[in-house]
């Protein structure tokens, strides 16, 4: 688990408008999730038509064992 | 830079190789008709095929490792993968069995008959373009010529099929001003999906990918409210570093990153497996060879991945040295996770290096680029 001494997290709690845009972020997640069927629309977090799903070759993001 | 001297964080994830894929890429041919110029492939003007039966050998670990994952990805790559014709393809398809297969295509090749393929197999299909005629003109037949209107046309066939397709999208120049009109283009074509690669210096493709972080961040954030303004298209990048910076919010950043690499089996036309970087399948080198990890014709995948998860040696071993010195010194490990090997070795000749100039432009300028658009909104 990081510790509070991660200056770049100590960075992004500190930024304003950074919570707004995730907020933003998170509904179009379960918009998407709603739409599609996929995902979880109640937390927002992706669902499977997401980047990984369209490119699992590139590996740039996904180089997650599912 | 953005970093500078140790980091205090102890990061979990991506410690070792684990034994089992999620995922194998496969190249049935080497060929593609075109000639892009920031291609990195070495043999794309020759149409080696790959024979039935390393696919049938390949389809052996495939169909165990399926039928143990809820999801397992078959992606057929390149050199162009249609240029392997539907016969070859249908057959180096048929033995594998509860995959899902994906096809990255340039486009140029798609009619009615390879759509019709594409629906009866459930094909999740990924294209490349670059953006408007300008921005794709490096996207070229043999002789030069663009191909930017066979991309068209093969899109607009997907489309009159009700194909949904995500775009792949290089760009050679990062710098403000570009995204906006670059996200514009790709709601209008229609993707469900857009990955934005900044052009790397790898393989036979020797430009240099340096750039202003300035410019490249610039990019970055432009592109981020081009998205939030009008987020119908998914991007790959932006929301990551969302993911991450939600992540990071929540108080677990930790968990963002899987616990060990995924091997990530790129299968060669003449069968040999390199693991964990696909752009170094075909490229040799005095020092470290041809990066094969073994051939399917003569070792089981499934022994070849268990083997290298069980005892790195050679490249990959240096790899995960390298690996280790991203996690020790890198304020941006948790969000990357490790330089790319095909990265650190074409861009430094060696895979126990750190920063490479794709890690500054694709995550480490992408982050900041997110946070500066944050700051500004």
């Amino acid at each position: 688990m990081p510790e509070p001494r991660d200056p770049l997290a100590q960075r992004m709690r500190a930024l304003p408008g950074l919570a707004t845009l995730l907020a933003e972020a998170e509904q179009t997640w379960r918009d998407r999730a709603a739409s599609a069927g996929c995902g979880d629309s109640e937390s927002g977090k992706p669902g499977w038509r997401t980047f990984e799903d369209a490119f699992p070759t590139f590996y740039e993001f996904t180089n997650r064992p599912r | 830079m953005y970093w500078g001297g140790s980091v205090s964080q102890a990061w979990t994830g991506m410690r070792g190789i684990n034994d089992v894929p999620s995922y194998v890429i496969m190249q049935p041919t080497t060929l593609c008709n075109l000639d892009c110029s920031y291609c990195y492939l070495p043999l794309r003007a020759h149409d080696r095929r790959m024979p039935v039966e390393v696919a049938q050998a390949v389809a052996e670990a495939v169909n165990v490792w399926a039928g143990d994952a809820p999801r397992f990805s078959v992606v057929w790559h390149g050199g162009e993968p249609l240029a392997a014709g539907r016969e070859h393809l249908a057959a180096l398809m048929e033995p594998f069995r509860g995959v899902e297969h994906h096809i990255q295509t340039n486009a140029t090749l798609i009619d009615d008959a390879w759509c019709e393929f594409f629906a009866e197999r459930d094909i999740h299909i990924g294209l490349s373009i670059d953006g408007t005629r300008e921005l794709t003109s490096q996207r070229v037949l043999r002789g030069g010529a663009e191909a930017y209107d066979r991309i068209l046309r093969g899109i607009d066939t997907l489309k009159r099929h009700g194909l949904e397709f995500a775009a792949l999208c290089v760009v050679s120049d990062p710098r403000p001003g570009l995204a906006e009109q670059l996200y514009g283009f790709f709601v209008e074509l229609g993707a469900t999906v857009l990955g934005v690669n900044v052009e790397e210096q790898e393989g036979v493709n020797l430009r240099s990918n340096a750039h202003s972080d300035d410019a490249v961040r610039a990019f970055w954030a432009e592109l981020t409210g081009a998205w939030r303004r009008d987020p119908r298209v998914e991007v790959r990048e932006v929301e990551w570093a969302l993911r991450y910076a939600g992540a990071t919010l929540s108080g677990d950043p930790d968990a963002l990153l899987p616990r060990r690499h995924d091997p990530i089996p790129t299968i060669a036309q003449d069968g040999r497996v390199v693991l964990l970087s696909p752009e170094l399948a075909g490229f040799s080198s005095p020092k470290y060879g041809d990066f094969a990890s073994g051939s399917v014709l003569q070792t089981p995948l499934a022994r070849i991945v268990a083997d290298a998860a069980a005892g790195p040696t050679g490249w990959i071993a240096e790899y995960l040295t390298g690996v280790e010195s991203c996690r020790s010194v890198c304020p941006y490990f948790g969000f990357c996770g490790g330089a790319h090997a095909a990265n650190r070795f074409f861009e430094q000749g060696r895979f126990d290096g750190t920063q490479t100039q794709h890690c500054r432009n694709s995550k480490i300028s992408l982050l900041e680029g997110v946070l500066d658009h944050a700051r500004a909104a």
